[in-house]
């Protein structure tokens, strides 16, 4: 489904330096895997995660889905992709703090297709009450706890009936408790919902659950 | 609520302390009575009477500036609309002022005081709107 | 959920920056609409007195224009004569269809009436096309001996029942529409009412009113159909001496040199806010979309376009732009209807409110104005914002 080949990354961090976040990333995801990536901070595990979303351009290389290089796309096509097929849990709190949880949750149907389409309110309510939250649908992110705010982000990310969820660290901020419920969490909406998982996470429990995990450091898969 | 509430009080200031300088009390005329008396125009009663309006919208604006509470907030704000209502209805109903187009009454007072009474009467609602927002 | 919701909802989430950006707005709209009004207000009072004298030529004694254009837009009274004689002479001159004589009286200060001197005008009712017009349409019959016309402002004193001059009690018959000059505050009555004021003045009045035997203040021409009205002044000027004669087309030409200067002056100072505002409101957006960056970061990551990005956050400008410019253009034109008397005393100025087409032309253009400003302001900024690779955005 998800294929990298040789994709190296660098970027500019002035007066003509650069680092290498990413380099030779050969990759691929088959649909429905649950794949973990670990690694120490600095790896280029998220670096690994955005190439994947076409959300930074490859210095070289190519990031395909089904056979299609990302960047061969227009930048309305490549927003497309993202929005139809791609859920993103991020590492730090990424809900829109003027917006409240439900707002939040439907707020990627604003920006595709599914924009004025009836039942994204019903679709938001419903998942609301999946990940526990349907009670604080009019709360916003400020009076929401760090595991309340980061079980709204899951929410979001399946709003549009994504193929493929990318979650960066999800449980990094979160107390042991309730970094296991998200864990379970992800197992149902994995054995539910037909998806492709890629989560970067430094907790080695999250590795055993998974069908398959691999390892990062300076920019390289070394495992 | 801060900015209005702010304006309120801005505004409850120039309400109370304006009229003072712009009534023909102030400019040394009145009304001379066939007794000899005299007595001051209308307009320095207008002036007055603003003044008994302004402390009270004054009160309104510091309570809306240190309330958080959406209900008291809410009713603070209608308060102070009608108030803004009275500062219009002063100059213009109520009491009135000269007729003399020239007069300081009529030339800066009653147009201040109908300008400051349509500021307070927005402002107030503006604030009705954003209470909706506030939580307890 | 759409974009402009979305750009909304930014809006009232950044309660400070937003009051910011929309005082900026209200204050630099209110501003420029307010000079707009009161320029437009006094050029449109001067057509209108033009209109209103109804002359082609206006003929007054030598050296005196400048007296007489003030005396007529500012209400200040004048004391200017000219043998009676010059209106023979004017109206023997070719071109010339019809000459009224009009006589410019002052009240006594401190009148019951009025606070300062009232400008008076007497008019010959036999030539007059000045007042004599507006009586057949309003009252219905001419202004008998005692009776008086007054502009817009003249009133007869409470508790009273007529007007007294000179210890004369004249009957306010009616009111002249207003022009917003100081005809609103003249009192307009026959040579005959004039002639009866002066005499019950000497035993009645605290000063007589004195009218010189045979003079006129001015002359008010008309010309046959077809002639030129300068010419017919040159004409006048050389055929009759010492006076001074200004076609209708030159009238008040001071006072239009004083609105221009004044609104090169005032409009120079605005633009110079203007400029300093938008900056202003420039800065403001580029630190919020700092601030957001890693906002516009998620965006993108949820499927967001350039595009999409780039109009929400435009939205945000607009809808402050629309709030701010709206309620400075109601503002301003609120405090210039309700201070306009101030406004003239102030200024020197003659000003009448513009009619409600010609106020929501002035206002939406000063809203396209405020809209344009702002989205040029915001531009800049708001690409940079766009243009970012998402995943720079969202690191830390």
């Amino acid at each position: 489904m998800i294929s990298l080949i040789g994709v190296t990354k660098t970027y500019p961090v002035g007066k003509g330096a650069t680092v290498t976040a990413a380099h030779g990333i050969e990759l691929q995801v088959e649909r429905g895997e649950y794949l973990v990536i670990t690694g120490r901070s600095g790896a280029g595990k998220t670096t690994l995660l955005n190439l994947v979303a076409g959300l930074t351009r490859p210095t070289s290389g190519q990031v395909l889905w089904d056979g299609t290089d990302l960047w061969d796309l227009a930048d309305p096509q490549r927003s497309l992709l993202r929005n139809r097929r791609v859920g993103f849990i991020f590492q730090f709190p990424s809900l829109l703090p003027s917006l409240s949880v439900l707002e939040n949750v439907v707020l990627p149907t604003a920006f595709g297709p599914a924009h004025g389409k009836p039942g994204a309110r019903e679709r938001a309510d419903e998942l609301l009450h999946l990940v526990g939250l349907v009670d604080k649908r009019a709360a916003y992110p400020r009076q929401l706890s760090a595991g309340q705010q980061q079980r709204a982000v899951i929410a979001r990310s399946l709003v549009n009936r994504p193929q493929v969820l990318l979650a960066d660290e999800p449980t990094s901020d979160l107390d042991e408790q309730t970094e296991m419920e998200i864990i379970d969490l992800f197992a149902r909406i994995h054995a539910t919902m037909d998806l492709t998982i890629l989560m970067v996470t430094h907790a080695p429990r999250l590795v055993t659950r998974s069908a398959r995990s691999i390892e990062m450091a300076d920019g390289v898969i070394v495992a | 609520m801060k900015i209005p509430a702010v304006l309120i009080v801005i505004l409850a200031i120039l309400i109370g302390t304006l009229p003072y300088f712009f009534n023909c009390q102030y400019d040394g005329k009145a009304l001379t009575l066939e007794n000899g008396r005299q007595v001051p125009m209308k307009c320095y009663w207008t002036a007055q009477a603003s003044l008994a309006v302004a402390v009270p919208l004054l009160v309104v604006g510091l309570l809306i500036a240190f309330s958080r509470q959406k209900e008291t907030l809410r009713a603070l704000a209608l308060v102070g609309a009608i108030l803004g209502i009275m500062v219009i209805l002063l100059p213009t109903r109520l009491i009135g002022v000269c007729q003399h187009p020239g007069a300081s009454c009529n030339l800066v007072m009653k147009p201040a005081l109908i300008f400051a009474g349509s500021l307070v009467i927005s402002v107030s609602l503006v604030g009705l709107v954003i209470s909706r927002r506030s939580v307890e | 959920m759409t974009l402009l919701q979305l750009a909304w909802k930014n809006v009232v989430g950044s309660a400070f920056r937003s009051w910011i950006v929309f005082l900026c707005v209200l204050v630099v709209t209110a501003l420029l609409f307010s000079t707009v009004l009161v320029i437009r207000g006094a050029q449109d009072s001067l057509r209108l007195v033009q209109q209103r004298l109804g002359a082609d030529v206006v003929v007054v004694p030598e050296g005196t224009e400048t007296q007489v254009e003030t005396a007529l837009l500012m209400g200040q009274p004048v004391a200017v004569w000219m043998p009676r004689e010059n209106l023979d002479r004017i109206a023997g001159i070719p071109g010339v269809a019809i000459v009224t004589p009009q006589l410019y009286l002052a009240s006594l200060a401190n009148a019951p009436c009025c606070s300062a001197e009232m400008f008076l005008m007497a008019f010959d009712p036999q030539t007059d096309f000045t007042i004599t017009p507006w009586l057949s349409q309003n009252l219905g019959h001419e202004l008998g001996l005692g009776e008086a016309i007054g502009g817009s402002d003249v009133f007869v004193p409470y508790g009273e029942e007529n007007i007294r001059i000179y210890g004369y009690e004249i009957d306010l018959s009616g009111n002249l529409e207003r022009t917003g000059t100081g005809l609103d505050t003249a009192l307009f009555f026959t040579f005959e009412t004039a002639r009866e004021v002066a005499q019950v003045s000497r035993t009645k009045a605290v000063r007589p009113l004195e009218i010189p035997s045979d003079s006129i203040s001015a002359a008010l021409a008309r010309v046959v159909p077809g002639a030129d009205p300068r010419l017919v002044a040159l004409q006048i000027v050389h055929d009759v001496p010492g006076v001074a004669a200004i076609p209708s087309s030159g009238l008040f030409q001071t006072f239009h040199r004083q609105i221009s200067g004044l609104l090169r002056s005032v409009l120079a100072i605005l633009g110079i806010t203007s400029v300093l505002s938008l900056v202003l409101v420039g800065l403001v957006f580029s630190m919020a979309a700092n601030e957001r960056r890693r906002e516009t970061g998620v965006m993108r990551a949820l499927g967001a376009t350039h595009g999409a990005v780039l109009r929400s956050l435009l939205a945000e400008a607009i809808i402050l732009a629309f709030g701010g410019g709206i309620t400075g253009i109601l503002l301003a034109a609120l405090a210039i209807y309700l201070f306009r008397n101030l406004i003239v005393l102030s200024l020197g100025l003659s000003f009448l409110f513009p009619s409600f087409p010609s106020l929501v032309a002035l206002g939406g253009g000063g809203l396209v104005l405020a809209l344009a400003g702002v989205t040029l302001a915001v531009l800049p900024p708001a690409l940079r914002t766009c243009r970012q690779d998402p995943a720079v955005a969202m690191r830390e």
